[in-house]
């Protein structure tokens, strides 16, 4: 019963937050400029070519109209076609989601648990050395601009040692009707840099939040409880410590896999990646408005998704939370 | 006395000496301590804050931070010396030596369940218990420390026991590796009264029915009284005395034990003679002149709590009851106690009638003005009538203001409400709280817990209010400067013309000060009267069992 009215009530709010990101994101396509002129060719066109253009788009309307019909469009599941591509545009925006999804999932699968157990670690002797030089070097990785990491990586994995390659998809294979990098050998070393450069900042970000977390329970009554009534140092760590951590860091881990979803761009564009962010810049560059609206409700689709997720997983993590009624 | 030489006391702790490694240097926080821990003993060390009291338990216990250093004495378990850095742990934590904590709430895992945790420590301890036969122990264990349905309750998580049983488990915890001695750091002060009796008396029966020793660390002189064998008597790192704790109660040797004795407060269960104005209920309003003698009138304050569910509310929220229509009157220049165990609603209360709450049903009146108790206290106006002192000094004063500062800011608020009176003076009124001129360009870190409770009482009477609202004042305060805060607010009010409600869990504190009193329990008034009455000729059940939870060492 709860259940039900906390899943309707998420429902409803997310189709608000769909609602209010498409007026946005619409009105601010519109005011950066006319998409016309990147459509006919400026060079040859008549005003009688470009009045008959913004016809045919449908441009010539009021904005409002516009987006009745963009809407009205949208409810009937169609995003409109691409003004550059001429494909439709939600098929545009699934066709460059592997690529994106399979970056995103890998770096985070290096980061997360790269980045809590040097978090775990460094937290657990709070002074030491070893966390002076992770709690520096996360200021450092934090504080880089990824152009110049990603251009740092592949000077020293590709060009200086030749073990990676430095740039595209390599080989891909196929599942699910939708061409994968990850599933070939090939595919998978082209993967590992970019993946990698998008992972650095991700693990200093969550190694900072573990240390401070274990600092905290560390301090905790229960853990000198823990260890007063004998359990071993890892048995607390792992068992005790970990879990009770793991609140903040889960979230976090949602909002950045939800931001290397969208916001991979400049990854992406250096290791020529052919993924959702590159689109999206392209497409705002080109004022591809259908273009830029799907990508958008797919982005705004997946953050909604993913808090979700997080807000399931504090339930399932936290007896306090899921036997609250 | 003869046995002595054969076998080692359990626990022998000889001339320890330690200090704490700050970055102002090294400071002495325990000097040459020595005591003895025999078998199936109990003993109390009892002092104030700063005495060095946890310390001395950590340092038993090996659990000192890396900062302190042993400069002499040593610490022997059956005669073998012991590392209080906790170089020994291994051999000794859960096996040898256990603990109970003060905060039960903090001791226990939030995520794990209750039972679970009873387990692992058997498991801990001996790794080739079998799962199933560690469970059968736990269950056990939790049967032994008297938590009800021990088999239905296992799988629960903390959050769905109640404090005393959280207590339980956590004793349960300590019991689980079978070890000799317990170090047990203040572990009923963070209960209530009935409650702390009962868990007191299972540790009592734990060491008669088991043999095993417990050092109980307390600020409390009641809990030493009740289950003590032998007392510790500390202060600022030594041991001032130490005896059987008959003698340490009865004939104390030395002056700081006596004043420590003699600050603690006392519940009279007798009628004090020559007020004779003990006939029931409506004395409270004998001893004040007629017409208009109710300054505040309180009606019928109901306020729930609603349950949030996960995420958004479901649509049948369970309420809570905070308070069920609940009236109170407080007369014109007296000082009127609440009291009641935790969840009581005296807090809540307390916190309507300062418009720091709002309730959605409910009147309050003071001076013959009604205000709206479903507005918050700005808005009601009841914020101009009305101050507060809260309980914790060290939280409710703003670190960065000055005492100079906070005093003034209060001033200023009196003033515009009174503007024809003229600002009050903070010099003067620090004079007459006993509080060093000087101390006006401190910051609250810069003072004592004593100090900083008197600056709150100066900022809540320097803002002239008609009604103070003190909750709970005194606990966070050590017995000795108790006692003075106490007299202090009776000086006041009685000077100033003020009237009071004082809030609080301690019958006797209530009944040193206030004239008459409301019991709470469960959100409703469950008794009433002047305080004569209602200590000496109340019938109510509940307040005797209020009574009766207190040391009997210290009810005359």
């Amino acid at each position: 019963m709860a259940l039900i009215s906390v899943a309707l009530g998420r429902l409803a709010q997310a189709f608000l937050l769909l609602l209010a990101m498409s007026l946005v994101g619409f009105l601010g396509i519109h005011s950066v400029g006319n998409p016309v002129f990147n459509i006919v060719n400026i060079e040859t066109a008549t005003p009688e070519d470009i009045r008959n253009a913004t016809i045919a788009l449908g441009l010539d309307q009021p904005i409002w109209h516009q987006y009745g019909v963009f809407i009205s469009n949208v409810v009937r599941g169609n995003f409109g076609t691409s003004y550059i591509y001429h494909m439709p545009a939600f098929a545009l925006v699934i066709s460059k989601l592997p690529a994106t999804l399979e970056l995103a999932c890998v770096a985070m699968l290096i980061a997360a648990p790269v980045g809590v157990g040097l978090g775990l670690l460094a937290g657990r002797q709070s002074g030491t050395v070893f966390d002076r030089i992770v709690l520096r070097s996360s200021v450092f990785a934090l504080s880089i601009p990824s152009f110049w990491l990603s251009m740092m990586l592949i000077l020293a994995g590709a060009i200086l040692t030749g073990w990676f390659p430095s740039g595209g998809r390599g080989a891909t294979a196929s599942f699910l009707g939708q061409e994968w990098s990850v599933l070939t050998r090939n595919g998978f070393w082209h993967l590992f840099l970019p993946a990698l450069a998008l992972a650095i900042p991700n693990i200093a970000l969550i190694a900072r939040l573990s240390r401070s977390g274990t600092i905290e329970v560390e301090n905790l009554d229960f853990t000198r409880f823990c260890r007063a009534k004998g359990l071993s140092p890892r048995r607390i760590l792992l068992r005790h410590t970990l879990p009770n951590i793991s609140m903040p860091i889960v979230t976090i881990i949602g909002l950045q896999f939800g931001g290397m979803l969208a916001f991979a761009v400049v990854v992406e564009s250096i290791f020529a990646w052919p993924g959702v962010g590159k689109l999206l810049i392209d497409s705002i560059q080109l004022l591809d408005r259908p273009v830029v609206m799907a990508t958008l409700t797919f982005i705004s689709v997946t953050f909604v998704a993913l808090n979700a997720f997080v807000d399931l997983f504090h339930a399932v993590l936290d007896p306090r939370v899921r036997l609250s009624s | 006395m003869t046995c002595e030489t054969a076998t080692p006391p359990l626990l022998q702790v000889r001339n320890l000496s330690l200090r704490h490694l700050s970055a102002s240097g090294p400071i002495t926080i325990l000097q040459n301590v020595s005591f003895e821990l025999g078998r199936g003993e109990i003993v109390g060390i009892i002092g104030e804050s700063g005495a060095g009291k946890s310390t001395l338990g950590n340092a038993v216990l090996g659990l000192l931070a890396p900062e302190f250093q042993r400069t002499s004495g040593s610490i022997e378990l059956d005669g073998r010396p012991i590392d209080p850095m906790g170089g020994d742990g291994d051999a000794i934590w859960g096996r040898r030596i256990s603990a109970i904590f003060q905060d039960h709430t903090a001791s226990l895992d939030p995520l794990m369940s209750v039972g679970a945790q009873v387990q692992e420590t058997i498991l801990a301890i001996d790794a080739s218990v079998p799962r199933q036969e560690a469970r059968a122990r736990a269950v056990a264990l939790l049967a032994r420390v008297g938590i009800p349905q021990p088999e239905r309750r296992y799988g629960n998580y903390p959050h769905q026991f109640s404090g005393g049983q959280r207590q339980r488990a956590v004793i349960a915890i300590a019991l689980a590796g079978s070890p000799d001695i317990i170090i047990a750091d203040e572990p009923t002060s963070a209960l209530d009264a009935t409650v702390q009796k009962q868990i007191l008396k299972l540790l009592r029966t734990l060491v008669d029915d088991t043999g095993i020793s417990i050092v109980l660390v307390t600020h409390d002189m009641g809990v030493v009284s009740e289950i003590t064998d032998r007392v510790l008597v500390m202060r600022k790192g030594r041991v001032v005395e130490q005896d059987r704790t008959a003698v340490i109660l009865d004939a104390p040797a030395n002056n700081y034990t006596r004043s420590l004795l003699a600050a603690v407060p006392r519940l009279r269960l007798s009628a004090t003679a020559g007020k004779g104005q003990a006939n029931g209920n409506a004395s409270i309003s004998t001893n004040v002149g007629e017409g208009n003698t109710m300054l505040l009138v309180a009606k019928s304050v109901s306020k729930t709590f609603v349950r949030q569910g996960f995420v958004w509310n479901s649509s049948r929220n369970k309420a809570i009851f905070a308070l069920r229509d609940v009236s109170i009157k407080l007369p014109r220049g007296t000082i009127t106690g609440i009291v009641g165990e935790s969840g009581s609603g005296k807090t809540t209360l307390g916190r309507i009638i300062a418009g720091l709450d709002r309730a959605p049903a409910g009147s309050v009146t003071i001076d013959g003005t009604q205000f709206d108790v479903s507005k918050n206290g700005r808005r009601s106006g009841l914020l101009s009538r009305v101050q507060m002192i809260f309980q914790d000094p060290a939280v409710s004063l703003n670190p960065r203001m000055s005492v100079g500062e906070t005093l003034r800011e209060s001033i200023r608020f009196g003033a515009s409400l009174h503007p024809k009176e003229g600002p009050a003076d903070a010099a003067t009124m620090m004079d007459r709280l006993g509080l060093a001129r000087s101390l006006i360009d401190r910051h609250p870190h810069q003072l004592s817990g004593g100090q900083k409770q008197r600056i709150c009482i100066a900022r809540a009477l320097l803002a002239k209010p008609q009604i103070i609202i003190a909750d709970e004042p005194t606990s966070a305060l050590d017995v000795s400067v108790q006692a003075e805060i106490i007299q202090l607010l009776k000086d006041s009010i009685t000077t100033q013309h003020m009237t009071m409600v004082f809030i609080s869990h301690d019958l006797a504190v209530v009944q040193q000060l206030c004239s008459s009193l409301y019991i709470f329990k469960d959100g409703q008034v469950e008794d009433f009267g002047s305080s004569d009455f209602v200590f000496s000729q109340s019938k109510n059940p509940y307040t005797r069992a209020l009574i009766d939870a207190r040391p009997s060492r210290f009810t005359c």
